[in-house]
C-alpha cells in the first residue's frame, strides 16, 4: 500500500514552502503560457461573439443578399439590374423562400421639413423588409403592398432621421420633402444599437441604419429622379441550412437570367459566418500552438528543476527509502509536487489572465468572452503539463540505489 | 532458529572497470534478543554487511535469512515492507529530514506502514517521550544539540517496534557524554528485548554488547560462535 495523496501533497507542500523563490522561477513559464492561452481564447470568443450579434442585428443567419459583382467590369456595371418582370420571376421561382425584399437606395439624399434638411440614405423597399432585416417600427406602420401598387406618398423614418427633423415632437402623420414630393411619415422604426468594438463609449456600430428612410420602390420609381435601378435583392429563407440551398438556386437563377455574366454576387449570412469563424479558427490555431510551445518550454524548465531539486535531495530519498519507503511511494512524492507546482502556475495564470482582460476590456471596451471551460482547460493542460514533465524526475527519483542515494553528501 | 543468518554472502561492487569484493563469504548468525557489535577497520565491508542484514542492498552471492524468510528470494516492494517494520537503522550522521520537525520525522515510517494521521502523531509522542523528548515535538533537527538528534534517530527507529536495531557508529559524531547517553538507551532497549547491532571502530562502545564480531577484508574473523 502506497502513502495516500493526502501526504504526498502535504510533502509537496512543505516543499513549495520552503523554496519559494525557486518555485516562483518554475512556474513561470507555465503561468505565461496558461495566461496567453486565456486572454487569446477570450479575444477570439469575444470578437466571435460580437459577429454573431453583428449578423443578428442585421438580419440573421437565414438572410441571403444580392449585390452587384464588384469585381466585374465598369462597363458591365449599368447591366447589373433587375426589371421588374425579373423581379416578378426571381420571386415566381422560388416560393420557399419568407420574404422576398428588392432594395434601391439613393446614399446622401437631403429630406426637407420646413427650414431643416436632413442628409439620409433613402431606401426604395417592399413591406418584406421587416421580415429579411428583422426590423419593425416601433411607432406607426411599414409600407405595405397597399402603397406599393398605388405608388403612395409615404416615407418610414429610422429613428434618428425622425429626432433630427421632428425633434421631440411625434411624427406620425406629418410631412417632408423628397425632392418634389411631399412624402407623408407613417412610422418611426425601431433604434438599432450595437456596441462599437474598440470604439469610445455609447458608439453605434449601427447608427447608420438609424439614419435611413424607407419609402414603397414603386413611389421611389415614379416620382422622384432618384436611382431607378434595382441592384439589390434581399431574401429570407426559413432556417440557416435552408439560406445555402437557397442561396446556390437564386445564384443559378440570375446566372441564367444574365446569359451567364457573373454581374452579381449572392451571398448567405450562414456562410459569410462560416468563413469568418474559419479565419478565426485559423487564428486561434496559431495562437494556441503559441501557448503550447511555451507551455512545453515552462514544462522543460520544471522537469530540469525537478531534476535538480533530486539531486539536491538524494540523501533525503535515501533516508525515505531507509525507513520504508518503496519505489512507489517516492515515484508518487516527485510525480504530485511537480503536478502541484504546475497546478499552482496554472491557477496563477488564470487569475493573471483575468486581470488582464478586465484592463483590456476596460481600456479597449472590447467585448471579451472568458468562460468556465476555459478555466477548466487551463487546469487540464496544467496538470497535464505536470504529469508529462513530471515523470523523468519521478523515475529517476524512484530507481536510486539506496545506499548510494545515503552514501550521497 | 537464529533471527539472523548469513550463508556464504559475497558483495561485489561495480567501480567502473574494477570489481571491488566488500564481502567475501560471510558467514554470520544472530540470535533474537541479543547485543552485538561488528568492529572492524574502514573498508572492511562492516558496513555493507549491516545494509545487508538491514534490507538496504542484497548479496552478490549466498543467501541471507531473516526469521525463516529467505530475503534474497523478496522483491523489492517486500524488501520495503522489512525496511519498515522489521529494521530500524541508526546512522551515524543522524541523517534526519532538516525542514520537517522531531515529531514528523518520527511520524514517517508510521506514515509509509500505512497508519493514520492521528494514531501516528500518538505512537511518535509515546516514543518521543520515551527518549526524553516530548518537550522538542515542534523542533526542526536544526535546532537540536547532536545527542538529542540521535535520540529522535532511535526514536525514529524504534517508532514502528521493529526487532532489529542496526546502528551505525552511532556515536562517531557525538562527544564522549552524549555518546554515553546513547549507548544506554540503546542497552536498554536490548533490555526491553529488541535485538541491537552496532556497527563500530570504538572499543569502549563494543564493550557494550554481548559478543563482538570482527571483520577484517570481507571476512569474519573473529566471533562468529553462536552465543
Amino acid at each position: 500500500m502506497a502513502i495516500s495523496l493526502r501526504e504526498s501533497v502535504e510533502i509537496g507542500l512543505a516543499d513549495i514552502k520552503t523554496r519559494k523563490i525557486r518555485t516562483a522561477v518554475t512556474v513561470l513559464g507555465i503561468v505565461l503560457g496558461v495566461m496567453s492561452i486565456m486572454v487569446v481564447l477570450a479575444i477570439i470568443n469575444g470578437m466571435n461573439k460580437s459577429t454573431m450579434r453583428w449578423m443578428e442585428e442585421r438580419g440573421g443567419l437565414n438572410k441571403i443578399e444580392v449585390r452587384p459583382n464588384w469585381d466585374m467590369d465598369y462597363r458591365q456595371w449599368r447591366q447589373a439590374n433587375f426589371s421588374f418582370n425579373e423581379l416578378k420571376l426571381i420571386r415566381s421561382l422560388i416560393p420557399e423562400a419568407k420574404a422576398f425584399n428588392p432594395v434601391v437606395s439613393a446614399n446622401r439624399y437631403p429630406l426637407q421639413k420646413g427650414g431643416i434638411s436632413f442628409q439620409t440614405t433613402i431606401k426604395g423597399v417592399y413591406p418584406d423588409m421587416t421580415i429579411t432585416d428583422e426590423w419593425d417600427v416601433q411607432t406607426g406602420r411599414f409600407i405595405n403592398y397597399y402603397d406599393i401598387n398605388n405608388y403612395h406618398n409615404v416615407i418610414v423614418l429610422g429613428s434618428t432621421a425622425a429626432k433630427e427633423l421632428f425633434d421631440n415632437k411625434n411624427p406620425i402623420g406629418e410631412y417632408v420633402v423628397l425632392q418634389n414630393n411631399v412624402l407623408q411619415v407613417i412610422g418611426i422604426m425601431e433604434t438599432k444599437y450595437l456596441k462599437m468594438q474598440g470604439g469610445w463609449g455609447d458608439d453605434n456600430a449601427l447608427e447608420y441604419m438609424n439614419k435611413q428612410a424607407f419609402v414603397p420602390l414603386t413611389t421611389m420609381f415614379k416620382k422622384t429622379t432618384l436611382d431607378q435601378a434595382v441592384s439589390q435583392l434581399e431574401i429570407k429563407a426559413n432556417s440557416p441550412e435552408e439560406a445555402i440551398e437557397l442561396r446556390k438556386k437564386v445564384q443559378n437563377i440570375i446566372l441564367n437570367l444574365k446569359q451567364g455574366k457573373k454581374l452579381f454576387d449572392v451571398r448567405s449570412a450562414k456562410e459569410q459566418m462560416d468563413e469568418m469563424q474559419q479565419n478565426a479558427r485559423i487564428f486561434t490555431t496559431i495562437f494556441v500552438l503559441i501557448a503550447v510551445v511555451s507551455l512545453l518550454v515552462g514544462g522543460i524548465v520544471i522537469m530540469n528543476i525537478m531534476l535538480a531539486s533530486v539531486r539536491e535531495r538524494t540523501r533525503e530519498i535515501g533516508v525515505r527509502l531507509a525507513i520504508g519507503a518503496r519505489r512507489m511511494d517516492i515515484f508518487i512524492q516527485f510525480m504530485v509536487q511537480t503536478i502541484l507546482i504546475t497546478t499552482l502556475g496554472g491557477v496563477i495564470g488564470i487569475i493573471l489572465g483575468y486581470a488582464i482582460l478586465n484592463l483590456v476590456g476596460k481600456y479597449l471596451d472590447m467585448e471579451l468572452a472568458a468562460s468556465l471551460s476555459m478555466v477548466y482547460a487551463a487546469i487540464f493542460v496544467s496538470v497535464g503539463v505536470g504529469l508529462l514533465f513530471g515523470i523523468t524526475p519521478a523515475v529517476r527519483a524512484s530507481n536510486l540505489d539506496p545506499v548510494i542515494a545515503l552514501r550521497n553528501e | 532458529m537464529p533471527l539472523i543468518e548469513t550463508v556464504d554472502i559475497i558483495k561485489d561492487y561495480d567501480m567502473g572497470k574494477v570489481k571491488v569484493r566488500a564481502l567475501n563469504g560471510v558467514n554470520l548468525s544472530i540470535e533474537k534478543g541479543e547485543f552485538v557489535a561488528i568492529m572492524g577497520p574502514s573498508g572492511s565491508g562492516k558496513s555493507t554487511l549491516m545494509h545487508i542484514i538491514g534490507c538496504l542492498d542484497s548479496p552478490t552471492e549466498g543467501s541471507y535469512i531473516l526469521d525463516s524468510t529467505k530475503v534474497s528470494e523478496l522483491r523489492k516492494s517486500e524488501l520495503a515492507s522489512i525496511r519498515n517494520k522489521e529494521v530500524g537503522f541508526v546512522f551515524q550522521t543522524f541523517n534526519l529530514l532538516p525542514h520537517l520537525n522531531v515529531l514528523k520525522n518520527v511520524e514517517l515510517p508510521l506514515m509509509y506502514a500505512g497508519m493514520k494521521f492521528q494514531a501516528r502523531a500518538k505512537q511518535a509522542r509515546e516514543v518521543l517521550d520515551s527518549v526524553g523528548l516530548s518537550d522538542r515535538l515542534k523542533h526542526k533537527p536544526s535546532e537540536l544539540s547532536g545527542g538529542q538528534r540521535q535520540r529522535v534517530a532511535i526514536a525514529r527507529a524504534i517508532v514502528n517496534n521493529p526487532s532489529i536495531l542496526l546502528a551505525d557508529e552511532p556515536t562517531g559524531n557525538l562527544d564522549t557524554q552524549a555518546g554515553s547517553d546513547i549507548l544506554s538507551i540503546f542497552s536498554e532497549l536490548h533490555a526491553q528485548g529488541h535485538t541491537v547491532i552496532i556497527v563500530t571502530h570504538d572499543m569502549n562502545v563494543a564493550n557494550r554488547a554481548n559478543r563482538i564480531i570482527k571483520i577484517i577484508d570481507g571476512k569474519i574473523v573473529d566471533g562468529d560462535l553462536a552465543a
